[in-house]
């Protein structure tokens, strides 16, 4: 037993040079079908930036495919070549090689310079990401348990789970959240942004074909998740702009007046705490001139010195509440007052207010002495 | 004996076993009893989560899910998760193949903190436990990551999350401090680092990464804790908080653990590869390096999982790099297993079967993970059914393939018992299948446009939910077949004597299963261990070792059914 003799071989065993150029020639097939493949078929690419970011797949699709052709072509050809046959003694042993150092620095070089060209190429296509044109369209995205809300800059109202843009414009879009973590993707615009509460996210496309796409929430928002989406409409210009006026006469039609809410049974206390983390914010409960964003609330109802509401009407409960409902970023134009200051009051769907909630609030404010 | 050669060797001075049940197998402070409890407890843990993720792919046969409400299938999934990497997974490499193989490779005859070890063990049941009252209570909806804001909303259920999260957080911390200890301090003479085996280099590698990350975890999970409980608002952004401060603390600790969970397993392949293809491992002081060198890297890379959370876009770009760069020294490793095969005489036993599986599959979560990495793709895959299918190709594919693998490796060793290569290669073959079948068609699911996380789903995507729900139930029987073989084995398996592979490491040279005291006489180590045409390189073994190298205990390969 002591003399075991080892094996020894010269060259690289049998077949190794054909199953190398069998599988080189397969990583070819696998590589013209990858670069060839449609993906725009199968998933449209629907604005600027998503045709980029499928170049770069399909160029880490080819260098992955060949790390994975070799691999595995290689491990199934050794396990055959080198099995432990039936007509060897069972105490056989391999080639009793531990390392040759050449082939070690080339299987560390080459994958380097790989990963380097790799790099390279992904932050090109990263830094485009940065510098995509937009700002022709500037919206807004805000995330709620368990809808997307809209905000164009010529509308008063925002619109719910519909988001049209025009097609070939430069949009950008800031995307963000009232209550939990969602997100905002569209598979066919290949972007995709958390929209976290507190923090604002941007980003920048044009889309280039017409139709109706899916607006996808990824971030798990709670026992809605699964059922939350909304659609993204890429309208031609004329459709859009028609749209768009549509929404702006509807806008001011549906105006929520205060009919839904039960300003009667407002219980103060309640509306204390949501004060606390609505609106504490930007408002004080100092006197008027207390300025944080908004003015201080404290003397809304008391101090007969209080000049009117920002809207003009008289400091009464219902009018309050009408401000709460609405939200105010302007002068209406029927009604003469001075030019609003700076800030904009966000509307109920921003602050995510219940009917309860709102008489809760206004029976709060009411109350502050 | 040959102790007298080795003065300098402690040789007499052996514990005497413990004499009553509850010392001997309850609480032992014995790392071997140790071990086989965590692989006991774990494999219970598995079932359960093995049968909650049955429950997942269920649900998702039909677009409008077929078992389960919303609230329901979110709880579901999240304790999946949560129990698949925290009480599975890691408990099983770490407490189980490390606290029995390491000692054992290192010539040590225990841990060097033993009743630490049992501390560590017995907060793991508890927290098993603790986790799965979370049911009762309302399980936590919000998946093993637990994002704020929504995980502030969650059912109270949440809050027993976060106590058993955090018990399991202090036992790896304490199992890792230990390890580094025994590791650095217990081996045996002459067991210098160069002749440490490839899976204690790994063991070492992952010592240190739980005893260094495991804290941010804990930091971040005491902060819920007490955000939940007491009203403290460290994420709660209406209140001043932050919810970004959350992912960058969890992912802290959470990107360690994914190599925490697949280094060992990649240390199990270095032993498997050698024993079976009868030759050196190939590029060992490279293999040992890139353990550590990935260690290393994985503390620079947690934001690669944050692209889309809101974070400076010039910041994207040093994680996006050095992710890359983790695949060079992931790369070495693949190709030095590869060139260990070649000229090898290789026996397909199944553990060898599992190796050579591991391989295939984690080479393909390593190549979507590089994917993943760059920001552009990532933008379009994160948060999609394509990251589940990456991350079951790395933990399943890669580290349960690994525990596979050293179980029918090393279960001769621990109970003097070989199992059945029959039984275990249908139990590869269907395991293999089944779980490139459920989680192939995922990556594409993804990217078409499924997120994940959903307890319903568009319609379009059914075909190819129903093909991974189908092939879900061919990995369960493959799992199946495993318990089986385990309990077939137990009662009458074929006895495997103490070497039945004919391996080189220490843990073959003492009788199986090893006695109390492991080795009666601290054996010296001459060289490193995988010469397989020399005789073996230790001095002072208790048992007489023909000269030579060691002989399987086998007249053939083919007894236990291994060539094909």
């Amino acid at each position: 037993m002591a003399n075991v003799s080892t094996p020894q071989q010269k060259g690289m065993g049998p077949g190794f040079w054909p199953v190398t150029l069998g599988l080189t020639v397969v990583n070819v097939l696998i590589s013209i079908f990858i670069v060839t493949l449609p993906i725009d078929k199968y998933l449209p690419e629907a604005a600027v930036p998503s045709g980029e970011i499928d170049a770069l797949f399909k160029f880490m699709s080819v260098l992955g495919n060949a790390i994975f052709v070799y691999v595995v072509g290689y491990l199934i050809y050794f396990s055959i070549v080198w099995r432990h046959r039936s007509t060897d003694s069972p105490d056989a042993l391999g080639i009793q090689i531990a390392d040759n150092h050449t082939l070690e620095f080339w299987w560390t070089a080459i994958p380097t310079v790989l990963v380097g060209i790799l790099a390279v190429f992904s932050v090109m296509i990263w830094y485009g990401l940065q510098n995509q044109l937009g700002d022709v369209l500037t919206m807004e995205a805000i995330g709620h348990q368990f809808n997307y809300e809209f905000r164009y800059p010529t509308l008063k109202t925002s619109v719910q789970n519909d988001m049209h843009v025009p097609v070939n414009t430069p949009v950008t879009l800031h995307v963000t959240s009232v209550d939990v973590i969602h997100s905002f993707w569209v598979p066919e615009v290949r972007l995709k942004a958390d929209m976290v509460p507190g923090l604002v996210q941007t980003l920048r496309f044009t889309p280039t074909r017409v139709g109706k796409y899916r607006i996808i929430c990824t971030e798990f928002c709670g026992v809605g998740h699964s059922a939350m989406d909304a659609a993204l409409y890429v309208d031609s210009q004329a459709d859009f702009s028609k749209w768009l006026a549509g929404q702006a006469k509807g806008g001011s039609e549906t105006a929520a007046g205060v009919a839904g809410v039960p300003l009667a049974k407002g219980v103060a206390d309640q509306g204390k705490v949501l004060f606390g983390q609505k609106c504490s914010t930007c408002h004080s409960i100092g006197p008027f001139e207390q300025k944080i964003v908004g003015p201080g609330l404290g003397q809304i109802s008391d101090n007969p010195n209080h000049p009117n509401l920002i809207t003009g009407k008289p400091r009464i409960a219902q009018n309050i509440a009408w401000i709460l409902v609405n939200g105010y970023d302007g002068p209406d134009k029927s009604t003469a007052v001075e030019k609003p200051p700076i800030g904009v009051m966000p509307n109920r769907q921003a602050n995510a207010l219940s009917n309860r909630d709102i008489s809760n609030l206004t029976a709060y404010l009411m109350s502050l002495k | 004996m040959a102790v007298a050669a080795h003065p300098g060797v402690a040789g007499d001075h052996i514990h005497p076993a413990p004499e009553g049940f509850i010392r001997k197998y309850v609480f032992s402070i014995d790392h071997k009893v140790i071990g086989l409890q965590y692989f006991i407890t774990g494999g219970l843990f598995f079932i359960i989560a093995g049968l909650l993720a049955e429950a997942i792919r269920v649900q998702l046969i039909k677009p409008s899910g077929l078992i389960l409400s919303p609230g329901a299938y979110n709880g579901v999934y999240s304790v999946h998760g949560s129990t698949m990497v925290w009480l599975v997974i890691i408990p099983v490499l770490t407490g189980g193949f490390g606290n029995f193989i390491m000692p054992l490779q290192i010539g040590a005859r225990d841990v060097a903190f033993p009743w630490l070890n049992m501390l560590s063990f017995w907060m793991f049941p508890v927290a098993g436990a603790i986790l799965f009252s979370s049911f009762i209570v309302g399980a936590p909806d919000a998946g093993w990551t637990e994002y704020p804001p929504i995980s502030l909303q969650g059912p109270p259920g949440t809050t027993v999350w976060t106590v058993a999260i955090f018990l399991i957080g202090i036992s790896s911390t304490m199992t890792g401090l230990n390890f580094v200890v025994t590791m650095l301090k217990m081996r045996a003479p002459g067991m210098t680092f160069t002749r440490m085996t490839l899976f204690v280099w790994a063991s070492l590698a992952t010592a240190v990464m739980n005893m260094v990350a495991t804290a941010a975890l804990s930091a971040a999970l005491l902060a819920l804790f007490l955000e939940r409980v007491f009203d403290v608002p460290f994420y709660d952004p209406a209140r001043g908080g932050s919810p970004i401060l959350w992912q960058h603390m969890f992912w802290f600790y959470s990107h360690p653990a994914v190599y925490i969970m697949v280094l060992p397993a990649f240390g199990i392949i270095s032993e498997v590869f050698p024993t079976f293809a009868r030759k050196p491992i190939f590029g060992y002081k490279m293999i040992a390096f890139s353990s550590i060198l990935i260690a290393l890297l994985s503390f620079m890379v947690w934001a690669h999982h944050m692209f889309t959370s809101g974070m400076a876009p010039w910041l994207q770009l040093p994680f996006m790099i050095i992710t890359m760069i983790i695949a060079v020294p992931t790369g070495i490793k693949i190709f030095s297993w590869l060139a260990t095969l070649w000229g090898g005489k290789i026996w397909f036993t199944t553990a060898m079967m599992f190796s050579l599986g591991f391989i295939l599959t984690f080479t393909f979560g390593g190549i979507t993970g590089v994917f993943l990495a760059a920001v552009p793709v990532d933008l379009q895959a994160h948060g999609t059914y394509f990251i589940v299918g990456h991350l079951h190709y790395v933990l399943v594919g890669g580290s349960v393939m690994g525990i596979l693998s050293g179980i029918y490796y090393w279960f001769p060793k621990m109970t003097g018992r070989l199992l059945s290569e029959k039984i275990g290669h249908w139990n590869f073959w269907l395991f293999f299948v089944g779980f490139n079948g459920t989680f192939l068609p995922m990556h594409w699911l993804g990217l078409l446009g499924m997120p994940r996380r959903v307890a319903t789903y568009d319609p379009r995507f059914q075909f190819w939910n129903d093909v991974s729900s189908a092939f879900s139930f061919v990995m369960a029987v493959g799992l199946l077949l495993l318990f089986i073989n385990i309990a077939i084995s137990l009662r009458k398996g074929k006895r495997s004597g103490a070497n039945p592979w004919g391996a080189r490491t220490l843990e073959w040279t003492i009788s199986s299963p090893p006695p109390y005291y492991n080795f009666k006489h601290i054996p010296a180590v001459l060289k490193n261990p995988y010469e397989f045409s020399e005789p073996l390189p230790y001095l002072g073994l208790d048992n007489e070792q023909p000269p030579g190298p060691p002989v399987p205990t086998f007249t053939h390969p083919t007894e236990v059914g291994a060539t094909r």
